[in-house]
């Protein structure tokens, strides 16, 4: 396993259910409230936007950047988590 | 241009599929990404290819434009435009030598480069008429390194290691590969 966080384990693990934002690796307090003032207010309505942008990590990492001003580690670690939830679960 | 966000979602879509840009569903969380892709693709200019510094990638473009060019005059016209534009011309025609016979560069003067625009205008007046002369030369005065001297030094290292080869004591490395 490469350099992946607990958090991100944690998530990648089970399905989501209705966990909040900031469950997702890479979102913490910040941008967890960024995202949930334009409406995603579960891990689940990010998840939505992921599957719009057809599962391309390189759009949902500009999109996230773009949306919350999030930096590139932070964003790719996102689309990397969601990716592998996907893999695992989808 | 007209603006993209008077545009529907219908043309958008279809705009992203001409830059080649893989998309999904055009919705209200996805219009403002995407419309901030059109923008860098068209900064970048038509068919979302790379910046006019770097031509790997317009060259493959220029040999699908080229094929109904004749191969002298695309010749001559690259040579002129190697020679004053950068070196990094003459690597890639080392890889596309093959193809110099049947393409050609004159197709910088439909690109929007600036180094070469300004130039194309010259080459089609002046150039054109000296093909059959300057084509066999064209080859060689637009490589950095001319292409005899690569092949001298090529085989300068072959005969070198042959020579070292040979001259070791025992053969049996020899054997060995046989």
């Amino acid at each position: 396993m490469s350099t992946t966080s607990q958090k991100h384990r944690d998530f990648v693990g089970e399905p989501m259910g209705d966990k909040p934002v900031m469950a997702l690796s890479g979102i913490g307090d910040t941008l967890g409230k960024k995202l949930e003032e334009q409406g995603f207010d579960k891990a689940s309505v990010v998840l939505g936007q992921f599957l719009l942008l057809k599962k391309d990590t390189e759009m949902f990492t500009d999109w996230l950047k773009d949306a919350t001003g999030a930096n590139s580690r932070q964003a790719g670690s996102c689309a990397q988590c969601l990716k592998e939830w996907c893999d695992a679960f989808l | 241009m007209s603006s993209l966000s008077n545009m529907s979602a219908e043309e958008i879509s279809e705009l992203l599929d001409e830059y080649g840009i893989k998309h999904g569903p055009v919705v209200d969380s996805t219009r403002n990404l995407y419309e901030k892709k059109l923008k860098e693709a068209m900064a970048k200019g038509k068919k979302a290819k790379p910046s006019p510094d770097k031509t790997f990638y317009r060259e493959e473009e220029e040999e699908v434009t080229y094929v109904y060019r004749t191969p002298a005059k695309s010749e001559d016209v690259r040579d002129r435009t190697y020679m004053r534009s950068r070196p990094e011309w003459t690597e890639r025609e080392l890889e596309h030598s093959a193809s110099y016979s049947g393409y050609s560069r004159s197709d910088y003067k439909g690109r929007n480069y600036d180094e070469l625009s300004h130039e194309s205008p010259k080459y089609t007046k002046e150039d054109f008429p000296t093909y059959g002369q300057d084509a066999p030369k064209a080859p060689k005065s637009s490589r950095l390194i001319p292409l005899w001297v690569q092949f001298l030094c090529f085989l300068a290292v072959a005969v070198f290691l042959y020579l070292v080869f040979s001259s070791m004591e025992s053969n049996e490395p020899l054997k060995v590969i046989e």
